[in-house]
């Protein structure tokens, strides 16, 4: 028609962008003008310099306070993985129908607002709850405290978001053809070794998708971690809106947050490295 | 939505500049001019405490405010001393008025948040704030918990031999502090300018038995109410709810720390005029009465008195016969720095 060959390609270069465009533009107005912000109150406020960097990087409570978050992010994520990755495997060996119930079985916590479920562990883990009187018949008389503990806060936490890790995992195991392992399997690999050496590999890109989106997520946990965790084991969240919303100090709060971007920024560059971003979601 | 369509009317000259750049921005906030006028005299944006204090302030405030002047009156959750100072920083206003307590509002005064006020009844401005009520931190107690005795003081509070149990108080230094010192036996009229280090060294000792460092009033309500603590420094109208939900709680008003609520208006604000004006009719005698008597507060603007009933009484921190075992806060004489002291804390706290 009267469309030259060159004008269809160029038209085809530019349909993307144009698609991408309200949602670049949205994210360059609401996300990257704001966090420009919070990076120059970081070196303003109060005063221009990097003090408040130095006192993030250099004093006792906020190491202490990155440690934990890393350390909490790091352990979640591993009870993620190893609730997850069983479920995901029951999962992708049932039927299609019976997978699609247990979907709905752990997707149907999404739909419960995230206050919600944070309370939720408080009546079950609190001194009334059921846990507590289960712990009582079976004898012990006086149970451990549960709530306000890393117990409490990390069962919160893994629970909410081990959908993340399931739903990748599965994805992954979904897609292996079965023809691989009755292939190993008529090398000789059994139980242990084909496990080890054909579906553990096989199943490796969907353990560190959901590894890093668990991980990554979790760095950032506020309301969790503040109702249901213990007051000495603080995270990165609560500390900055701490500092904001008591001492409104905004530029040391937003140092930590810079400092939490970068940490979180370099996981994921040396992921990026390992594995390719671009498979997180694929 | 109407809280959005405000922030773009409630824009500030500078900040209107800077977004112009913005064609789409710029766009809405012409949209929203028209709007400028009717927001100012019409409608007023409040912070509220959510919970009793909401439904006090509704019926005894905000209601007959509106009905006197046709001021519209919204409200915003949660209370947020940062949003005070953000909303100044920005010059996007999402309240025109809150309440501050003693200690948040000699900071905020400090930091130049607050819009000078004038003097609506004697001895009723303090640091730009208009006085409104007291209300208290006590102490409370589980009933069910087979003590022998019953608590009297912040000294039994700390003595976990007598009376075993999880504690929870406020995770804010500036109240939690003189606790300490009333514990360790400072009497009340010797208590400012506060010990710091003998504040914190008798802290070090319950440490390990406070479970819950509190940051929410409704939180409080509920580790007390179900038990979750057996012993608990609470806001006097925070325990009452726990009380009128049928818990084995008990309370009791000696040394109990008083605090007063003031009215501040935004530094600012472009409700400018309809904010004073609801700060002067919040705090008259006859709707500030039925306030306080609503939600068990002690009124500050004396005038108040007569129309309080005297069955509102005995739940009244200020009431006679409560105010006398009470202690009051004195901010103005802290001692140190606030703000290096609640550093100070959060340091100890994650120590």
């Amino acid at each position: 028609m009267g469309l030259s060959l060159s004008a269809l390609a160029e038209r085809k270069t530019l349909w993307p962008w144009l698609l991408l465009a309200p949602l670049t533009i949205y994210l360059a107005l609401f996300f990257l003008v704001p966090l420009v912000e919070v990076v120059i109150m970081s070196v303003t406020e109060p005063r221009p310099g990097l003090a408040n960097y130095e006192k993030v990087l250099t004093g006792s409570l906020y190491r202490k306070v990155f440690l934990n978050t890393f350390g909490t992010a790091l352990l979640v994520t591993l009870c993620c993985l190893l609730v997850g990755y069983p479920l995901a495997y029951l999962m992708s060996t049932v039927s299609k129908r019976a997978a699609m119930g247990i979907l709905l079985l752990i997707t149907m916590s999404f739909w419960t607002s995230f206050l919600v479920r944070t309370y939720a562990w408080m009546v079950l883990l609190g001194n009334n709850g059921p846990v507590v009187w289960l712990m009582q018949t079976l004898g012990i008389a006086e149970p451990p405290p549960l709530l306000f503990t890393r117990l409490s806060s990390t069962l919160a936490m893994v629970h909410i978001l081990a959908p993340y890790m399931i739903m990748n995992i599965y994805t992954v195991m979904q897609k292996i053809d079965p023809s691989l392992i009755r292939s190993a399997e008529s090398m000789g690999a059994y139980g242990k070794s084909l496990f080890r050496h054909v579906y553990l590999p096989l199943t490796a890109p969907g353990i560190a998708n959901g590894s890093v989106l668990v991980f990554v997520i979790c760095l950032g946990f506020y309301v969790t971690p503040v109702l249901l965790g213990s007051p000495r084991e603080q995270m990165a969240a609560g500390l900055i809106g701490n500092q904001i919303e008591q001492f409104l100090a905004f530029g040391l709060g937003s140092a930590m947050s810079i400092v939490l971007l970068v940490v979180t920024l370099v996981i994921l560059g040396i992921y990026h490295r390992r594995f390719g971003l671009d498979k997180l979601y694929g | 939505m109407t809280i959005k369509k405000t922030h773009n009317a409630l824009i500030r000259p500078n900040r209107r500049l800077f977004l112009q750049g913005t064609a789409a921005l710029a766009g809405a906030s012409a949209l929203a001019a028209p709007s400028i006028g009717r927001a100012q005299s019409k409608e007023l944006y409040i912070n509220s405490w959510g919970g009793p204090w909401l439904e006090a302030a509704t019926e005894n405030l905000f209601d007959p405010f509106t009905e006197a002047t046709g001021i519209k009156v919204n409200t915003v959750s949660p209370v947020s001393f940062a949003k005070l100072a953000a909303q100044v920083r920005s010059g996007v206003y999402e309240f025109d008025v809150t309440t501050l307590g003693g200690g948040d509002i000699v900071a905020a005064n400090n930091a130049g948040l607050l819009e000078p006020l004038e003097e609506p009844y004697p001895g009723g401005l303090f640091q730009n704030g208009v006085g409104s009520h007291a209300f208290a931190t006590m102490m409370a107690w589980r009933t069910d918990k087979g003590w022998e005795e019953t608590p009297q003081s912040w000294a039994d509070f700390w003595d976990v031999e007598r009376f075993p149990g999880g504690r929870s108080l406020q995770r804010y230094p500036a109240r939690v502090l003189p606790l300490a010192l009333l514990a360790d036996g400072v009497a009340p009229e010797d208590l400012y300018p506060l010990d710091i280090d003998r504040a914190f060294a008798k802290l070090d000792e319950i440490k390990e038995h406070v479970r819950v460092w509190w940051t929410g009033g409704a939180q409080s309500t509920q580790i007390l109410r179900d038990g979750e603590v057996d012993m608990i420094g609470i806001w006097h109208g925070r325990y009452f709810e726990a009380e009128d939900a049928g818990a084995p709680v008990a309370f009791t008003w000696n040394q109990a720390e008083l605090d007063s609520a003031y009215w501040v208006v935004a530094k600012e604000t472009p409700n400018m005029e309809a904010a004073k004006m609801f700060v002067d009719f919040a705090t008259s005698a006859e709707p500030l009465a039925g306030f306080v008597a609503q939600a068990n507060y002690g009124a500050m603007n004396p005038a108040a008195d007569e129309f309080i009933p005297d069955s509102a009484k005995p739940r009244m921190p200020t009431a006679p016969g409560n105010v006398e075992m009470t202690f009051e806060q004195d901010m103005l004489n802290f001692g140190a720095d606030p703000q290096e002291v609640a550093m100070r804390f959060d340091e100890w706290l994650a120590s």
